[in-house]
């Protein structure tokens, strides 16, 4: 059962500003501010994960993955020539969290992230069908695509949510 | 951006006066020996940061770098939950390790984080002849990859690459372990690169 361990050999890790795609497991650690965000079809049981930074790319184009306006039309893209519909596909958004209550509470880079995500994603009619956004404390995620989409959370108190 | 080998080799002496003064001040807190590593330099993609700051649940002190570099990025101590109720109990006198920590053992982390950032920057700033302030400062205790990525998504310069300074500070006797880690941004490190150089040329 690799739904059991999701801490083994084959899962990926996906580092900030880096997504996957595929079947496989797939993990990300230690959101804060940053975004992670799972695309899933049910019906192909293939998914999409990345770990946003910011919420524009202003122009640049290496790292894709790093900014809310480059990543969905990626991810979007990637799901649709793999076979995808848009329509199938199911969202989650995780993390966007305002770590410090001193600094940068005038950015709010973690509520960005998650807004400009959830517009991208009612722009290319993708359902958005769970979040958990927010709050002042770190997040880390497994993803199972094979599983269901299965979309596990946890916190660093220990505790752990199924999204 | 790659340091040359003197440019490395200057940073880290940069880094052993300013961490000394800090292992100083924590030693003359405690009352006890502090044991310090040789200073690490680590560029870091954004995408490994994972690799170096884990999911590990930490006490972090932040302090912005300001003064005559203004957001020159950030500075932090460091020390993992059980170091942190370690440090807290010997400063306050409590035995019970097995706790979360309380308001107090907030405040006590906020104020050694404020005395060893602050002979830190005290005196590489006094070797580098410029004015280097903290901001006040800014704690969280949680995942330590969450917050390590929170400052670089606010850092003023966009980058793909954080330079990581960490020096670690071991207390023995009562099994602390605790680090300084300086990120600056890079105008910032281009800047105290630029010093120190001018510095080794005119002795």
């Amino acid at each position: 059962m690799p739904d059991s361990q999701p801490y083994n050999d084959q899962t990926t890790m996906i580092g900030i500003g880096e997504y996957r795609v595929g079947s496989f497991p797939m993990m990300t650690i230690g959101l804060g501010s940053c975004l992670g965000l799972t695309l899933f079809d049910p019906n192909l049981n293939l998914g999409a994960m990345v770990h946003i930074m910011l919420p524009e790319s202003a122009g640049r184009k290496d790292r894709p993955g790093k900014y809310a306006d480059t990543a969905v039309p990626l991810l979007v893209n990637e799901l649709t020539d793999l076979g995808c519909k848009n329509r199938a596909v199911i969202a989650k958004i995780i993390g966007g969290a305002a770590m410090f209550e001193y600094f940068g509470t005038n950015l709010n880079i973690g509520e960005r992230n998650a807004e400009k995500v959830r517009i991208l994603l009612k722009e290319y009619h993708i359902q958005l069908v769970a979040e958990d956004v927010g709050g002042k404390f770190g997040r880390s995620v497994t993803f199972l695509p094979s599983n269901g989409g299965k979309v596990t959370v946890r916190r660093a108190d220990g505790t752990s949510t199924d999204l | 951006m790659k340091l040359s080998t003197v440019q490395a080799d200057a940073l880290q002496e940069l880094g052993n006066i300013g961490a000394a003064h800090a292992a100083t001040s924590l030693s003359v807190m405690l009352g006890s020996t502090i044991e310090m590593s040789v200073p690490a330099i680590n560029m870091i993609d954004l995408s490994q940061l994972g690799t170096i700051m884990g999911e590990e649940s930490a006490a972090m002190v932040v302090f912005e770098i300001q003064g005559e570099i203004a957001h020159g990025g950030y500075i932090l101590f460091y020390i993992t939950q059980e170091s942190a109720v370690r440090l807290t109990n010997t400063i306050l006198g409590m035995k019970e390790i097995n706790r979360p920590l309380s308001e107090m053992d907030q405040s006590a982390l906020l104020e050694v984080g404020n005395i060893m950032v602050s002979a830190f920057l005290d005196a590489t700033a006094e070797l580098l002849g410029i004015v280097i302030l903290p901001s006040p400062p800014a704690l969280t205790i949680d995942m330590a990859h969450a917050a390590m990525q929170s400052l670089i998504a606010q850092m003023q310069e966009e980058t793909n690459e954080v330079l990581l300074f960490a020096t670690e500070l071991v207390c023995k006797e009562y099994k602390i372990d605790s680090d300084i880690i300086l990120m600056p941004e890079r105008s910032t490190l281009l800047r105290i690169i630029e010093l120190l150089e001018n510095m080794m040329k005119s002795s």
